[in-house]
């Protein structure tokens, strides 16, 4: 009987890079990079009777800076890329605010044509509830006109469409191709330094994975991921020492007629999170499991999703868990206003906006979250203590420019906190993605409309003193972008968000374990307008000029109601 | 057909997936900290008639509506004496709140009646109840005197004919443990000492303390009473051994250990010292052990209580009581 195993080792994504360098051999060393040039001119009012004398109503502020890489290929098989960031804000002249970073570096390449590898910085993602960046809240896929702003952001901090982390370390990755029972079988693996040692009490902190993936026909296809974060022992004076592993196993599944599609996925694993000589840490275990079955009929385009989850109280995936937003800053434009000083909240506009408030670093504990902006998943689909289902509605059909998704999810904690009684949450979403221009013939510029809706509600019904929890969280955002000229587009953009409602935050010590809760009352909205216009020189290049308008308004804030105007002047180049 | 089924089976599995909550949750109770506070069960005491001496014990119930800090204060109404047992919990029963007849305020419990007083944090409400002392607890240990019965007869004393003296046993309402305790005062211009108190084994019917010879298992405990406003007495206690067992201390040869202590706290308060921490004082001063350097208690021959003052200093004051070596821990009163 003629046996298996015979084969060709190497992978799809491999024969990628080889090609790309093939492709380039004539060019062993090229440059890339990008160049931007940001200025924003502010003006902030307050709807407060007592002038406030004290803060600077307008504020400029802005940076040019430019990220120039070096690409070398030494050879076939090899590339190095180093990238180097110069920036420059407006101000400083003369060598002043001048900065000079290395922004990335890293070398990649393939071993004997057989193993591919990777040294230094990388983008890297295996699944939802391993190694997964999920989006920040309330900004993202909001309207172009805002869009502009937050992609600085994810640019800056390497949060890209996949979802991946920036990592430092190693990645390696090879192949098998089969000819009998099994098509593919793909090995990944991946080592990090996630904190480095301070030599004293903070020891080497690594993250590890582990993804293999087998492929076993078009129809079926199944994996098996392992990540761990932990301490390096020895390498501090500290012998306490963080783990947190998690296994999990994922199953893929299509089968498909002409006129019927119908998909499975699925993912289920658990975790432990430990420190180990630490008497006082304590050592949880606990497990999920995430399913998904959608059919899609051809003829309509109407796509079906039912989704069931169960994430435990206790798993915890530093790598999946980790959230894009530091909630423990404070903004850098009119930090402190009215003649009080205050500290002025966190808006809508600064996450658009700050980049100081984002994160790059995976972080083994809970991080806080602002339940006003998102209080069901703040840690994305791996949000622990959740259970529940989900529905979703898709409409997308070749040659019609219109996409809608409609979806409903009903969720509720495993383990209550502070009583047995669990939260319930709701969450309502519809979005719509419209080519307008397409249902006129003769129009043939482009215009783009997009409409988002977002609604959230937590509830908790009340024991005796104990208040009853009830929060809802309303969020629309709506844009339009309109071609007038070859290149020249008009945005429009609004996007408001509000909140009214009860609910106790947990507080939570350094082991995440919850230790006591605080009322958190909110009720506010908060509303951003835009009108701009853009040039497109070219698909990498473009200028775009904005004026926006921020409006909050916090009934339970000592702040009062204020605006912010701003003014953005964008040029953005990549080559 | 075999995806067919295995869709079929994720389907299941999907649909039917329970949202069963956990019986436990996570974090301090909200009820605990936001909840209304109130008397579900009043307080009542297991034993009213508590005989420490047989070994009983009481211990006290109640319940309440939510978890809460708690203290309850027991305190004799003859003696004075005080008990405070603390807690956090919404329910008073025998694992949180058992008495057995001990003290957090000297002096020590006696047979009499007792007030019971249990008060909340951040509460005004207070619950009340009495309980009878029938018989005071015993202390392990060997008791070198209580002075109930006077002082030893194999003891021997000295006193300086100063002014004011008092050297001697008294009795009163104000002793530590029972009704007497030994009283030291008096002023003495032109010495330090103004009596001494010598305890000999030989008193006790051997020419050794029965100790064990582990010193760090021996404790030696007293209670003592300074007078508010008095600060000048010191009391040094001696323990003298017989390193080479003849019979006899040769202080040229053999150690003697010491502790010098001048209480700061007004009223009754405890000393306990491990055998093993003791050190050889010379004029108050730690020295070299004259002997083989060795903590031995169990070579313990004699116990010399000396009560100095500066002689410039006036008038001083000082009372003893309850003098007793415990085995592994210090006296609990």
């Amino acid at each position: 009987m003629k046996r298996i195993i015979y084969s060709t080792l190497i992978l799809t994504n491999l024969l990628g890079i080889l090609n790309t360098i093939q492709a380039q051999d004539e060019k062993k060393i090229s440059f890339n990079g990008s160049a931007r040039s940001i200025f924003y001119g502010d003006k902030l009012t307050q709807d407060t009777s007592a002038i406030d004398t004290v803060t600077v109503p307008k504020l400029n502020s802005g940076h040019v800076l430019v990220d120039l890489g070096i690409n070398i290929r030494p050879n076939k098989s090899t590339e190095i890329l180093a990238m180097v960031r110069l920036r420059n804000d407006y101000g400083g002249f003369w060598g002043s605010g001048v900065t000079f970073d290395l922004r990335q570096m890293y070398v990649k390449g393939v071993i004997g044509g057989i193993v591919k590898y990777q040294l230094g910085d990388f983008n890297y993602r295996l699944t939802r509830y391993t190694l997964w960046n999920s989006d920040q809240e309330v900004i993202s896929n909001t309207p172009q006109a805002f869009q502009q702003q937050t992609d600085l952001i994810n640019y800056d901090h390497f949060y890209s469409a996949d979802h991946s982390w920036r990592q430092q370390g190693a990645s390696v990755g090879f192949g098998l191709v089969f000819n009998r029972f099994i098509q593919e079988l793909q090995v990944n693996a991946v080592t990090t330094r996630v904190k480095p040692s301070d030599f004293a009490q903070t020891s080497d902190r690594l993250f590890s994975g582990v993804n293999i993936q087998l492929v076993q026909s078009k129809y079926l296809e199944a994996g098996f991921n392992y990540v761990n974060m932990y301490d390096v022992p020895g390498t501090s004076k500290n012998t306490a020492g963080f783990q947190n592993p998690v296994y999990t196993g994922t199953l893929l599944a299509h089968y498909g007629t002409k006129n019927w599609e119908a998909k499975l996925d699925g993912e289920l694993g658990k975790s432990r999170t430990h420190f180990k000589n630490d008497l006082l840490a304590p050592d949880w275990k606990d497990r999920f499991m995430d399913g998904s079955v959608s059919i899609t009929q051809m003829r309509t385009g109407l796509a079906f999703t039912v989704n069931s989850k169960f994430v435990g109280a206790a798993f915890r995936s530093p790598g999946a868990q980790t959230k894009r937003l530091d909630y423990n800053g404070l903004p850098q434009a009119y930090q402190r206003i009215t003649s009080n000083q205050d500290l002025r909240q966190l808006t809508m506009l600064d996450l658009m906006r700050e980049s100081s408030f984002y994160n790059l670093q995976l972080r083994p504990y809970l991080m806080e979250f602002a339940p006003r902006y998102d209080n069901i998943s703040p840690y994305g689909d791996a949000t622990p203590n959740r259970q529940g289902f989900s529905l979703k509605l898709k409409y997308a059909k070749k040659d019609v420019p219109v996409t809608a998704e409609l979806t409903h999810s009903q969720l509720q904690e495993v383990r209550g906190e502070g009583t047995l009684t669990p939260r319930k949450f709701n969450r309502n979403t519809l979005t719509v993605d419209a080519r307008v221009n397409e249902f006129f013939k003769s129009w043939k510029k482009q215009i783009h409309f997009t409409l988002s809706y977002r609604d959230d509600q937590t509830a908790r019904a009340g024991e005796d003193l104990v208040k009853a929890v009830d929060l809802k969280t309303n969020c629309i955002a709506s844009g339009l972008e309109i071609e007038v000229l070859k290149g020249f587009d008009v945005l429009l953009g609004i996007q408001q968000l509000t909140y009214k409602g009860f609910d106790y935050t947990a507080v939570r010590n350094t082991y995440s374990e919850i230790f006591n809760f605080t009322e958190y009352a909110v009720d506010g909205q908060e509303t951003l307008q835009a009108i701009g216009a853009r040039y497109r020189f070219s698909e990498k290049t473009f200028l775009s000029a904005q004026l926006n308008q921020f409006h909050s308004k916090n009934a339970t804030s000592s702040l009062p109601d204020y605006s912010i105007k701003q003014f953005m002047l964008l040029f953005q180049m990549k080559f | 057909m075999k995806n067919n089924s295995l869709f079929s089976a994720f389907l299941a599995m999907v649909l039917f997936t329970g949202c069963k909550s956990d019986d436990a949750f996570d974090g301090p109770s909200l009820n605990d900290l936001y909840g209304q506070f109130s008397i579900v069960e009043p307080l009542t005491t297991s034993n009213d008639d508590v005989d420490f001496s047989s070994g009983q014990t009481t211990f006290f119930r109640a319940t309440f509506s939510k978890n809460i800090a708690w203290t309850l204060h027991i305190t004799g109404l003859s003696s004075g004496a005080m008990k405070e047992i603390t807690g956090f919990s919404n329910i008073l029963d025998a694992t949180n709140s058992t008495w057995n007849g001990t003290t957090t305020r000297l002096p020590l419990f006696r047979i009499e009646d007792c007030a019971v007083e249990l008060t909340f944090e951040n509460e005004a409400d207070t619950l009340r109840d009495t309980l009878h002392i029938a018989g005071t607890r015993i202390n392990e240990g060997f008791l070198l005197s209580d002075f109930e019965n006077g002082v030893n007869s194999g003891w021997s004393s000295f006193a300086q004919t100063g002014a004011n003296m008092s050297f001697g046993v008294l009795s009163s309402d104000s002793a530590a443990q029972g009704n007497n305790f030994f009283d030291m005062a008096g002023v003495v211009d032109w010495d330090w000492l103004l009596g001494y108190l010598y305890l000999p084994a030989t008193a006790y019917g051997s020419a050794t303390f029965p100790l064990s010879s582990n010193p760090d298992e021996v404790f030696f405990n007293t209670l003592i009473y300074k007078p508010e406003n008095l600060n000048n007495g010191l009391l040094l206690f001696q323990f003298t051994e017989d390193d080479n067992l003849d019979g006899v201390f040769t202080s040229a040869s053999e150690d003697m250990y010491s502790i010098q202590v001048s209480p700061t706290e007004a009223g009754w308060s405890q000393l306990s010292v491990n055998y093993s921490d003791l050190v050889t004082l010379i004029n108050g001063s730690p020295a070299a052990p004259a002997g083989n350097g060795i903590h031995e208690p169990h070579k313990l021959t004699q116990v010399n209580i000396l009560f100095l003052k500066n002689p410039t200093s006036g008038f001083a004051h000082a009372r003893l009581d309850y003098m007793i070596f415990t085995q592994g821990a210090p006296l609990i009163p």
